[in-house]
């Protein structure tokens, strides 16, 4: 899940020009999830920008559940019910993620976009209103070493043979606050009697698979990652 | 050619120093320091951006040790360098006469003075450790040839005192495996705890040095003990400090310095004095530490 986080409304509406015709578009998945941008969020922002002055001419969300990230499910938010007054739109207020803004993007063929959020991190929901991140989206999964817990998310060096010398009482020296990842992957290693796994050497990270912009093509049952490291194909069939 | 992996492979008890570059271009007042310890210690340590705080580099600043015949341990951290410069300054450092290298994690950009920096760390230690030796066997990373090798004498870091300390055993272990020829330690003030962890790693074979940071004051022992991740000043150290006059703490610093050494001597292979700005003080611990020539 993206987790998002709306900007501030003074910097909003340095993005807009005057009589700038607006369409708020918002996402009933991640961004309800963080109450940036969810159908109830989506319809609050078109108010609020109304009282500042702005020319809102309409808003949309997708339904609850569904992401904005859907090229089709966008594309038949804004070109099939909405098309009256997106055709009419000077620009769009995405209330979402990056993938979303670009998503927007794309369903309106190059339309002009602003963010309404700042995208964050890829995260866990505990609960509703309480999201942590778990995932760099590194392309190159090394949890089956570390219990699960991601050193490059949870250690702030992004170490990956143990614990750097900085952590006083299991947490770490950039905050005294914040658990020691390695701290943690070690306790869980521990009970589960394998820290055989600690004990081996891994390889330096290959930072061309974090190469953006990537790519996942599915044909079949084959799906291929396409990076600055190439592609990596995987299938279903063995 | 390295004094430091000549005299730990025969066995003598080493002492080494150290000496941070400025934080600017006027480097000799930081150089005469390393003068003044010339003669006591066997190789000095030039620490890489401690603490995150942007200075003058330790390359630079071993090399005019070196000229000015002063044997440097070179300092390198993962912080800033990805594996392309990291392996180009170890060239450049064997190029210009540099043998002992020490390889660190780094303290990361947000405890030091510009802390918005991007974080490298491509490599973490056990990797440069692994890279280092790489280099020394006439390849680099990728695995092509080297025109002209170096011959490094590997160092890397433990912290005695981490608590739980059995995920730093298996990382000294990988360490080791990597290359690791000696051990530089975090500051020691517990004998005991001290004389634990040697247990532990005696299978290991490799030297170890002791970490003596010189206790300037009481408050010194209280923020580290607080503050300083793997330090503990016993409450027994801080009390002596307490007791002591104003005039009289250079001089009480240098006794608890020189009994430290003396207590952990038996249990270690050389002392490294880490006396934070302190370096005059060095002969007379030296001195009162019976370590003798």
């Amino acid at each position: 899940m993206h987790a998002t986080i709306q900007k501030k409304m003074d910097v909003i509406l340095t993005y807009l020009q005057p009589e700038e015709k607006i369409f708020v578009v918002g996402c009933g998945n991640c961004a309800e999830k963080c109450k940036s941008g969810g159908p109830e969020e989506t319809e609050e922002m078109a108010q609020r920008l109304k009282k500042k002055g702005v020319n809102v001419i309409g808003y949309s969300s997708t339904p609850s559940g569904v992401g904005l990230c859907s090229l089709p499910m966008c594309r038949k938010m804004i070109k099939e019910e909405n098309q009256d007054e997106t055709n009419a739109a000077d620009s769009f207020l995405v209330l979402a993620c990056g993938q979303g803004i670009h998503t927007v993007i794309d369903a309106t063929d190059g339309g002009a976009v602003h963010p309404g959020c700042d995208t964050i991190f890829g995260g866990e929901t505990e609960q509703p209103g309480i999201v942590k991140e778990y995932c760099s989206l590194c392309g190159e999964c090394v949890t089956a070493y570390t219990a699960g817990l991601c050193p490059m998310t949870l250690c702030s060096k992004m170490l990956l043979n143990g614990p750097c010398g900085g952590a006083k009482n299991g947490k770490c020296e950039v905050d005294r606050e914040k658990d020691c990842g390695w701290h943690l992957i070690y306790e869980r290693l521990k009970d589960a009697e394998k820290l055989y796994l600690l004990e081996a050497y891994y390889e330096p990270k290959n930072f061309a698979k974090w190469g953006r912009p990537r790519s996942l093509i599915v044909k079949g049952t084959e799906a291929t990652f396409k990076s600055l490291a190439g592609e990596h194909t995987v299938s279903r069939e063995d | 050619m390295s004094s430091l992996k000549d005299k730990l492979n025969k066995g003598s008890f080493v002492i080494t120093g150290e000496i941070g570059p400025p934080k600017g271009t006027d480097i000799e007042t930081h150089l005469q320091k390393a003068d003044l310890i010339k003669d006591k210690v066997v190789a000095v340590n030039v620490t890489d951006l401690q603490s995150a705080v942007m200075r003058a580099g330790s390359l630079a600043t071993c090399h005019l040790l070196q000229k000015r015949g002063i044997e440097p341990i070179y300092q390198l951290t993962c912080r800033d360098r990805n594996r392309l410069a990291l392996q180009s300054d170890l060239l450049s450092a064997w190029i210009l006469g540099i043998e002992n290298v020490l390889c660190l994690t780094g303290d990361h950009p947000s405890l030091g003075d510009h802390p918005e920096a991007k974080p490298v760390f491509d490599f973490d230690s056990v990797q440069l450790l692994q890279a280092s030796s790489t280099l020394n066997s006439g390849k680099d990373f990728s695995g092509h040839d080297l025109e002209g090798s170096p011959d490094f004498f590997l160092g890397a870091v433990v912290s005695p005192g981490a608590d739980p300390i059995e995920p730093h055993l298996i990382k000294m272990k990988k360490k080791v495996a990597a290359g690791a020829k000696f051990f530089q330690t975090q500051a020691v003030y517990d004998v005991e705890k001290f004389g634990e962890f040697v247990d532990k790693v005696n299978n290991f074979q490799v030297p170890i040095i002791a970490g003596i940071v010189i206790l300037k004051s009481a408050e010194m022992g209280k923020f580290m003990t607080e503050n300083i991740a793997g330090i503990t000043v016993p409450d027994g150290l801080i009390k002596e400090m307490e007791k002591t006059e104003k005039p009289d703490l250079k001089k009480k610093a240098v006794e608890i310095a020189a009994r430290l050494i003396r207590q952990v001597k038996p249990f270690c292979q050389g002392v490294h004095l880490m006396t934070l700005g302190w370096e005059d003080l060095i002969p007379k611990i030296i001195e009162e530490a019976d370590l003798g020539n």
